[in-house]
């Protein structure tokens, strides 16, 4: 054992492992491809060159079992009652070094906390998974041409898709109720092109030389470590208008006092004042359409109906625009939108009989 | 952190070189696994290659002997990297490696790889394409050694 390199028997494990770093790996080689290492020698025996040597192992690499299931984009999705097809949006990705299939569970938390925040208060109906169609349509955004679908067919490693989860939203809810929905995929066995591929079973027991299954996925919000499934969450936020009406009055004038102190008496004129309040936090209300019926003792001053006013500490400004309509006994205007946290009216005068 | 090495009793996947030659050569595959007890130490295990996953580290163990009754000389041992292995160290043992398929040899640190741009890079381990060790001395009659280097399942 004259050899420098005999030593290497001994090598040093600790520092090697603390200094060899191991770069994320995605798929990798296909599971069933066999590596061969193969090493040779050349030598000479005095000064004279001898036949090469040669030595050879392989290995077969097994099949690893990994999935991502990701939300895009982070956020809730805010919706109003009643809308239908409200949209989460998620990500699969095959890590697996192998094709597979992928079954596709769509569900809703029920109470608890939402991904977002907030505690989920109710729950949307009509789930169902869309899959985004990747070369025609809103490619990345749902849109009518994107499939129905339960299952994801052969999916290649490492290219990602991305996934909507559709509901609708019932009616009657109030800004800041929450519903949380979640997604799991599970590998599922691939090589049917067409079909749905029956479960994926990890190798137990001894080990074979074999192409052999290794669970290697992560823990997600509703599915374990290593059990071919991973999960992720989202949640809808309802975010709707809350209207308060209020109206009031003010005499304007008298056939007497004039504007210096006018008071109700007949021949006076009236000013009506309707607010609309949109409370804040929530969305903002358009096309809001205010009737009011003139009082049978009041006459309906022509041209005086003015619209989207304001309000300042609680009484309203004689402002906005003129507009709407009379049919009597009913005035009525339309609002264009009021915001959320804003207040607008509508104003009109009339006369005392 | 302590390491206990341990190589298992199992039947190595081994192929050993003619036994009509002078030399012989042995290539064994390790998987390279860091399993921690209950106490937080950590102990790297070398197992057979039977579950071997993408990502995963793989030993490979080069056995020789001089079982002829003269000296070897210019005792060169080359190994290409199987094409879904990437090279990450050969430990202590400063072996000359090859980034381009075998046709210049040197030390990694002196090699570089040429950039679409024109430029020259460092190469890496991953750039590696060959390990060789030439040896200065001759391997005397009944000599006997081991050689390893380190790899990852792409």
């Amino acid at each position: 054992m004259t050899s420098k390199l005999t030593y290497m028997g001994t090598l040093g494990l600790a520092a090697l492992w603390g200094a060899a770093s191991i770069p994320a790996m995605a798929a990798g080689t296909t599971a069933g491809t066999s590596v061969t290492n193969t090493a040779t020698v050349d030598y000479q025996v005095g000064g004279v060159a001898q036949g090469q040597q040669s030595a050879s192992n392989s290995f077969v690499v097994d099949r690893k079992i990994n999935l991502l299931v990701e939300e895009v984009a982070d956020a809730t999705t805010f919706v109003v009652p009643g809308e239908t097809s409200a949209v989460t949006t998620f990500q699969l990705t095959n890590s697996s070094n192998e094709i597979l299939d992928f079954l596709l569970t769509a569900s809703q938390i029920v109470g608890g906390t939402a991904t977002h925040g907030g505690t989920d208060t109710f729950n949307v109906t009509n789930v169902r998974v869309y899959r985004d169609n990747g070369t025609t349509g809103t490619v990345g955004s749902y849109d009518p041409g994107d499939a129905l679908v339960t299952y994801i067919d052969e999916l290649a490693p490492d290219t990602p898709i991305r996934l909507f989860v559709v509901a609708d939203i019932p009616t009657g809810l109030a800004t800041g109720a929450i519903a949380g929905v979640q997604l799991r995929a599970t590998a599922l066995e691939g090589g049917g092109g067409g079909t749905q591929g029956a479960a994926v079973s990890q190798t137990s027991g001894a080990n074979t030389a074999g192409k052999d299954t290794v669970f290697a996925d992560g823990i997600g919000v509703n599915d374990g470590n290593r059990d071919a499934s991973h999960s992720d969450a989202d949640d809808y936020t309802v975010r709707t208008a809350t209207l308060t009406v209020t109206k009031s009055s003010r005499v304007v004038s008298d056939p007497f006092n004039g504007t210096s102190n006018p008071k109700m008496i007949p021949g006076a004129t009236v000013e009506y004042c309707i607010a609309v309040a949109n409370a804040g936090g929530g969305a903002d209300a358009s096309s809001v359409t205010i009737n009011d019926s003139v009082p049978g003792q009041l006459s309906f001053v022509a041209g005086t109906i003015r619209l989207n006013g304001t309000v300042t500490g609680g009484t309203c400004n004689a402002d906005g625009v003129a507009g709407g309509s009379y049919a009597a006994p009913i005035v009525s205007g339309t609002i264009a939108s009021v915001a959320a946290g804003a207040t607008r009216t509508l104003i009109f005068q009339a006369t005392v009989n | 952190m302590r390491n206990a090495l341990l190589f298992l009793s199992a039947t190595l996947v081994s192929v050993p070189a003619l036994a009509a030659n002078q030399v012989a050569l042995e290539n064994s595959v390790f998987v390279e696994r860091v399993q921690t007890d209950a106490n937080g130490r950590q102990r790297v295990l070398l197992e057979e290659p039977k579950v071997v996953v993408p990502g995963d580290r793989l030993v490979f163990v080069l056995n020789y002997r001089n079982a002829g009754a003269q000296a070897a000389d210019k005792f060169v041992i080359t190994n290409p990297m199987p094409s879904a292995v990437r090279f990450t160290d050969a430990g202590d043992s400063q072996p000359l490696v090859s980034v381009d398929g075998g046709r210049q040899w040197g030390p990694l640190p002196e090699l570089t790889i040429a950039m679409a741009d024109g430029s020259r890079r460092a190469a890496q381990p991953a750039d590696v394409t060959h390990v060789r060790w030439a040896f200065q001395k001759p391997i005397p009659a009944g000599g006997t050694g081991k050689l390893l280097f380190r790899g990852v399942v792409k």
